[in-house]
């Protein structure tokens, strides 16, 4: 029986961790992904997940130990943010290489220094290289919704790569919404227990994970099997937003959520939090204003739809990505690979990044607008003067 | 005389020749040793050491299950397989009553620099596993730079000098912890060796550590075949003791019958040549310090 | 790095990236492991090497052999492996100089083996086997003289099959054995019962026949062959006053009297003179008799030449000895002796190679007052009994290096040629003879048969291998053992196990053996300390310690084995090898 219960995200993605029936738990507290470590701990000292906690002395040992536990055979869970994100970056290569679905959520935060426990995206964008899938939620039920179906796209045959369930720190994490609870007997039909063969350590059928090739032999054909798995969960995760939504009755859109595209000119395109904000202007456009705009909520940044957006936007006469990180030096992760969707001759849309919300600064609705405003102004042109925008740096 | 090797060692080998170690390498008698005693029924951690190569460099393996992750995490290793163990054994997927022995092994580097916390960590939460630390005295992995159980004065690359620090007592460090068992080893010893491994494997679950002594012929720049010889030499001038603390409390398992003066053990090493007398006084000084305390 | 790439390019020929593991996941392929056999450049072996105490041993014996045999409890066995290479093992067992124990490894470590107690031991109890004669061969051999030289001689003679009779001038066998050493050093019982089992092998005997005399060296050297083994029983002569005109004795001579019951009295006070075995023994034999013997010696005690523990014996049982004291002149009254006059020395520094030289110290003269003097002060070759136009050097028979003498069909070994004038030297002597009497019948060549048959680099030759051969698979040694190829880390030390002997002032009552030999507990205990040196002992060690595991036990599950497909060559098996029973040598080379 579901129930309805007013959760913040990090207590949503506990009761989605326990409803997944994770069996091993190792965590280091970090703000703002605390809560979620000490639910877990809680549900697992009184009995309502049979699960192991390991209290681990840093992340990178969690990322460690997560691997371990994973290899055994165990369906492991884990949780950070930032720092300790970046504390276990080694060990997140080790994951995905040796190809052990383990899932982690992210509460996002910004990367210090200057330090702080506000949020960005930077963190998880600077792990887009670690082979991990990456998907972000929006709000604190898209999170709790998200574990399961996290564990059913990694776990599956076809893919078998860790998985990041991404959402902002305090916006998310702290605030409470009304979640639904997923019925657990639901849950368990849904996602089936972790019994791998591929890499498990088994005395009876003896392995070696983690090689250490000193000669030609077969670096390069790893790294494409990785390529190739991601290349497959393009097509899971859809499948599994399907058969999630034929269980709970719920949609997410799959691997990027899309509202008013037919006919529009011009497109708004975040991930995250943002969306919500986003969504709402973008209707507002529409439906008061006429504006022949459309909106794109990214899930899946990692494996990043290419195609499928390309698909989606090469109509538009200009599109504004909309992110909360950058990689200094060149552009914002999320307006860089969309970017690269658009590299034939004759590609069409103008491409524009806004770089906002760094460090937890408040994006408004009135921001937002104007944005898509300027968008609308800009959409004939040839190219505009500077299409890396840093939209909030007071004095610019 | 000693006894019939069958007597001290189980038979079995899970640990075979075709690797790439040195010759003469006191890993590859360790490891070996360490895999008869425990067994097929055992999963590796490997870490960063000189035994990466006949565990991990394609395409050598254990006959063991074998996980290397990084250069550090070792122990965090051992905590999330006997965590994962644990829960499994509840749940029915791996029987209850199977044992299986997980243990970790590492070099000197990754154990009490760069892994130490990883290694406090594990061994403060009383994970189950043996740990076992492979001390050849420098981070010879890398082609021989100094560590923090590099003895004072030792030559290496990155001390050409000698280094000027003293050596790392890791297994008191480890002692501190308050964990079932800690217990020093030698490749020059192997009952003392076989029975101690025996003794932590039997018994009660938790975190067991062990420093292994290992004479590196090509790190110290000794000739191969005198490897055995050097560990008993670092044993009877008082270099290395061999004790145990079983439950906090210490017993010295080996006293040498005459403690012969470290300039017996220093003079066969090139990593020691360019010493001067007050050096080895100081050396001395140290070594006498350390049997004195051990002793008490 | 060839053999590297070799690998990865075969791995790669398989493995695309749709068949390999999902994910770099290994496994397990213990199979396709390196070849480090190929990393080799020097290669442990299991020899079989000579111990120090069998190379040193001037008769061959084959020590290491007869003591793991003895350590079993198999004496009889250990003594037929004695037997296998000199007839007199109760003889050495008693009044060998050791050298075997001199070389010993173990001295290195505790104490050297009392090899000769064991040996003793083992010597009283009975063969399992006695040597049989071998097949009758044609040719006649001729023995001057049944001494241990001539009885050695003679009895490996008969195991090859020859016909053997030995010329005695005495009434009695057994040359110097018999007449010249004393019983309470070798009872005569265990002499005559080794003499008897020589004989008992066919061998003819003429006693009261003196060569040259009785029989002529004309008919002597028409014999297929002759063994010339007739000792020096002459006394050498003491260039001092008084010496010709006054009744000095011979010590050779009066040790021949009373071993022969006949009895020459040396009165109250005897002066010896002398400092080798003859003037001790000479010393202990007229204690027993009842007289006060005094030994005047012109060096100290470190250069007698004498057994040290002979001289040791004859302190402790009270007998003074004069040293840095040299005989001036004879004094008598009335025909009889009164006293020596003798004259301190001071030893001047030694030159190289050489004893320090005694110079008298002028103005030191003294009168000791004496009954009688017995002057051993060296033997020589009695004159006349040599046949004529026969090469000698300083007095003694010309030999080479396999006993041959400048006579063709003449051979001589022992005290009458320039061998060194010990026992177990002698009986060497003999069997080396016996061989190459044997190689002159037969056309083998000497060389090669004594490079197949020598004992390490100096040592005597095995005539028991000759005569069994090899059996099959069975390793040879070759090179002996050296102290630092033993590892005394594997040893537990013990102190040599004390030989029982009479109580002092009991010895000298009588004649009785002074040694009382070691029980069977003793000389288990005092076996069991040999190392084995050069033998592998199926310790384990080399298994133990293998970094490669390339140790193994073999098929058998009796002894070890490398497998050389993977043994790197470091060498810690050899290091560790307690008796040192594998070698080290270049790739390549055995």
């Amino acid at each position: 029986m579901a129930t309805l219960k007013m959760l913040t995200g990090n207590y949503a993605a506990a009761y989605g961790a326990k409803l997944a029936r994770v069996e091993v738990f190792p965590a280091f507290p970090i703000s703002p992904q605390s809560p979620v470590m000490e639910k877990i701990a809680e549900f697992i000292e009184n009995g309502e997940l049979d699960a192991e906690f390991i209290p681990a002395e840093s992340e990178h040992s969690v990322m460690a130990a997560a691997i371990a536990a994973e290899a055994m055979g165990a369906r492991t869970f884990t949780a950070t943010s930032a720092q300790g994100l970046l504390y276990m970056h080694e060990n997140l290569f080790v994951a995905s290489g040796i190809r052990l679905p383990v899932v982690m959520a992210i509460v996002n935060r910004t990367v210090g220094p200057p330090n702080t426990v506000l949020n960005d995206l930077s963190d998880s964008l600077d792990q887009r290289d670690t082979a991990w899938i990456q998907m972000y939620a929006e709000n604190a039920q898209e999170v709790h919704d998200m574990i399961p179906q996290a564990y059913r796209i990694g776990e599956d045959p076809r893919v078998l790569l860790p998985v990041a369930v991404c959402y902002e720190g305090i916006i998310i994490s702290h605030y409470m919404e009304p979640v639904e609870i997923l019925d657990q007997e639901k849950v368990d039909r849904f996602l089936p227990p972790y019994r791998p063969t591929h890499a498990v350590l088994d005395p009876d059928r003896p392995m070696s994970l983690g090689q250490i090739v000193m000669d030609d032999t077969y670096i390069t054909e790893i790294k494409y099997q990785q390529q190739e798995a991601m290349d497959r969960s393009k097509a899971v995760i859809q499948e599994v937003d399907e058969a999630f939504g034929n269980t709970f009755g719920r949609t997410y859109g799959g691997l990027f959520q899309t509202e008013g595209m037919e006919g529009a000119e011009v497109a708004l395109l975040t991930l995250g939090s943002l969306a919500s904000t986003v969504r709402a202007v973008v209707r507002q456009l529409r439906e008061e204003d006429g504006l022949p705009i459309g909106f794109i909520k990214l899930r899946a940044f990692r494996p990043f739809p290419s195609q499928e957006l390309r698909d989606s936007l090469s109509n538009m006469k200009a599109v504004a990505v909309l992110e909360k990180g950058v990689s200094i030096g060149a552009g914002g992760a999320v307006f860089l690979d969309v970017s690269h969707c658009f590299n034939r001759r004759d590609d069409n849309p103008l491409l524009i990044d806004y770089v906002l919300g760094l460090g937890g600064r408040d994006v408004t609705f009135e921001e937002v607008r104007n944005i898509a405003l300027r968008l609308f102004e800009e959409r004939a042109a040839d190219s505009v003067e500077n299409p890396i925008r840093w939209y909030q740096v007071r004095g610019l | 005389m000693i006894k019939n090797a069958r007597e001290i060692l189980p038979e079995e080998d899970f640990f075979h020749p075709g690797h790439p170690l040195c010759p003469g390498c006191p890993g590859g008698i360790a490891l070996r040793w360490i895999m008869k005693v425990l067994g097929r029924d055992s999963i590796a951690n490997v870490g960063a050491t000189c035994l990466c190569l006949p565990t991990h460099v394609y395409p050598h393996s254990l006959e063991v299950p074998s996980l290397y992750i990084a250069m550090a995490p070792s122990p965090a290793g051992i905590s999330g397989m006997s965590a994962a163990i644990r829960v499994l054994k509840r749940k029915g997927v791996i029987p209850a009553e199977r044992k299986i022995n997980i243990f970790a092994i590492s070099g000197d580097g990754s154990t009490a620099d760069i892994g130490l916390a990883s290694l406090s960590g594990a061994a403060e939460r009383n994970d189950d596993g043996l740990y076992f630390c492979f001390d050849n005295e420098a981070y010879m992995n890398t082609g021989i730079q100094r560590s923090s159980t590099t003895p004072q004065f030792s030559w290496t690359y990155s001390t050409t000098k000698g280094k000027t620090q003293r050596k790392k007592d890791l297994p008191r460090i480890m002692a501190a912890h308050d964990i079932p068992y800690v217990a020093t080893l030698s490749v020059g010893y192997p009952e003392d060796f076989i029975k101690k491994v025996e003794k932590a494997r039997d018994m009660e679950p938790g975190f067991k550590y062990f420093q292994i002594h290992g004479p590196c012929p090509t790190g110290w720049r000794f000739p191969e075949n005198k490897t055995v010889e050097m560990a008993r030499l670092a044993v009877e001038t008082g270099f290395w003791s061999l004790y145990e603390v079983v439950h906090g409390s210490l017993r010295v398992t080996y006293r040498p019958s005459k403690q012969r003066p470290v300039i017996d053990y220093i003079k066969l090493q090139g990593r020691f040549q360019g010493l001067t007398d007050a050096d080895i006084q100081q050396l001395q000084q140290w070594v006498d310090e350390k049997l004195k305390d051990l002793n008490q | 790095m060839n053999q590297r790439k070799q690998i990865g390019q075969d791995v790669q020929k398989r493995y695309t990236y749709c068949d390999l593991p999902i994910g770099d996941v290994s496994i397990g392929m213990p199979a396709e492991r390196r070849k480090t056999g190929l990393w080799r450049y020097l290669k442990p072996q299991f020899v079989r090497k000579f111990s120090p105490c069998r190379e040193a041993c001037p008769a061959g014996n084959d020590v290491e052999g007869f003591l793991a045999l003895a350590d079993q409890g198999r004496y009889g066995e250990a003594l037929e492996r004695l037997l296998g290479e000199s007839p007199l093992p109760g003889v050495c067992g008693r009044v060998c100089f050791h050298p075997c124990e001199s070389a010993c490894n173990r001295g290195a470590f505790d104490d050297a083996l009392s090899i000769q107690g064991v040996e003793r031991f083992v010597a009283d109890w009975e063969p399992t086997n006695f040597p049989a004669p071998g097949p009758p061969r044609r040719e006649k051999v001729a023995i001057v003289g049944s001494g241990p030289a001539g009885l050695t001689c003679a009895y490996h003679l008969r195991r090859l099959g020859y016909e053997v009779t030995i010329f005695e001038k005495q009434a009695v066998l057994g040359g110097m054995l018999q007449l010249g050493i004393p019983t309470y050093r070798l009872p005569r019982e265990t002499l005559d019962r080794e003499i008897d089992r020589i004989l008992g092998l066919g061998v003819n005997v003429e006693t009261r026949c003196l060569a040259g005399y009785d029989i002529s060296w004309e008919n002597l050297l028409s014999w297929d062959a002759v063994f010339l083994a007739a000792g020096a029983h002459a006394a050498t002569e003491l260039r001092i006053q008084g010496y010709s005109a006054n009744e000095v004795i011979s010590g050779t001579a009066w040790l021949e009297a009373v071993n022969l019951g006949r009895s020459v009295s040396v009165g109250s006070r005897v002066g010896i003179i002398g400092g080798g075995n003859t003037a001790v023994d000479c010393a202990r034999v007229a204690l027993r008799l009842g007289a006060k013997p005094l030994i005047i010696y012109r060096r100290t005690q470190s250069e007698m030449p004498a057994i040290r523990a002979e001289v040791e014996e004859a302190l402790q049982e009270g007998i003074e000895i004069q040293w840095l004291t040299s005989p001036v002149a004879i004094r008598s009254r009335n025909g009889r002796i009164v006293g020596l006059e003798c004259i301190r020395n001071r030893l001047s520094e030694p030159e190289p190679g050489r004893r320090a030289r005694p110079e008298p110290i002028s103005g030191s003269d003294f009168l000791m007052e004496l009954d009688s003097v017995i002057a051993a002060v060296g033997e020589t070759v009695e004159g006349g009994i040599l046949p004529p136009s026969l090469r000698d050097e300083q007095g003694v028979v010309w030999i080479d290096e396999w006993g041959r003498t400048s006579l063709p069909r003449l051979w001589a070994g022992g005290d009458v040629t320039t061998d060194p004038r010990m026992v177990v030297h002698a009986i060497g002597a003999g069997k080396r003879a016996a061989l190459s009497i044997h190689a002159s019948f037969t056309g083998e060549d000497l060389g090669q048969l004594g490079e197949r048959l020598r004992i390490g680099v100096k040592g005597s030759f095995s005539i028991d291998r000759y005569l069994k051969g090899d059996p099959p698979g069975a390793m040879f040694p070759k090179g002996v053992v050296r102290p630092d190829e033993v590892n005394f880390n594997y040893f537990e030390s013990v102190k040599r196990t004390c030989m029982p002997s009479l109580e002092p002032g009991y010895r000298v009552r009588g004649f009785s053996e002074v040694n009382l030999g070691y029980d069977e507990q003793r000389a288990r205990d005092e076996a069991r300390r040999c190392f084995q040196c050069g033998t592998c002992r199926v310790c384990g060690n080399c298994y133990v310690f293998c970094p490669d595991g390339s140790v193994r036990l073999d098929s058998a599950g009796c002894s070890y084995e490398i497998d050389y497909e993977y043994c790197k060559g470091c060498g810690v098996c050899a290091n560790e090898c307690p008796t040192g029973a594998i070698a080290m040598d270049a790739e390549g080379e055995i």
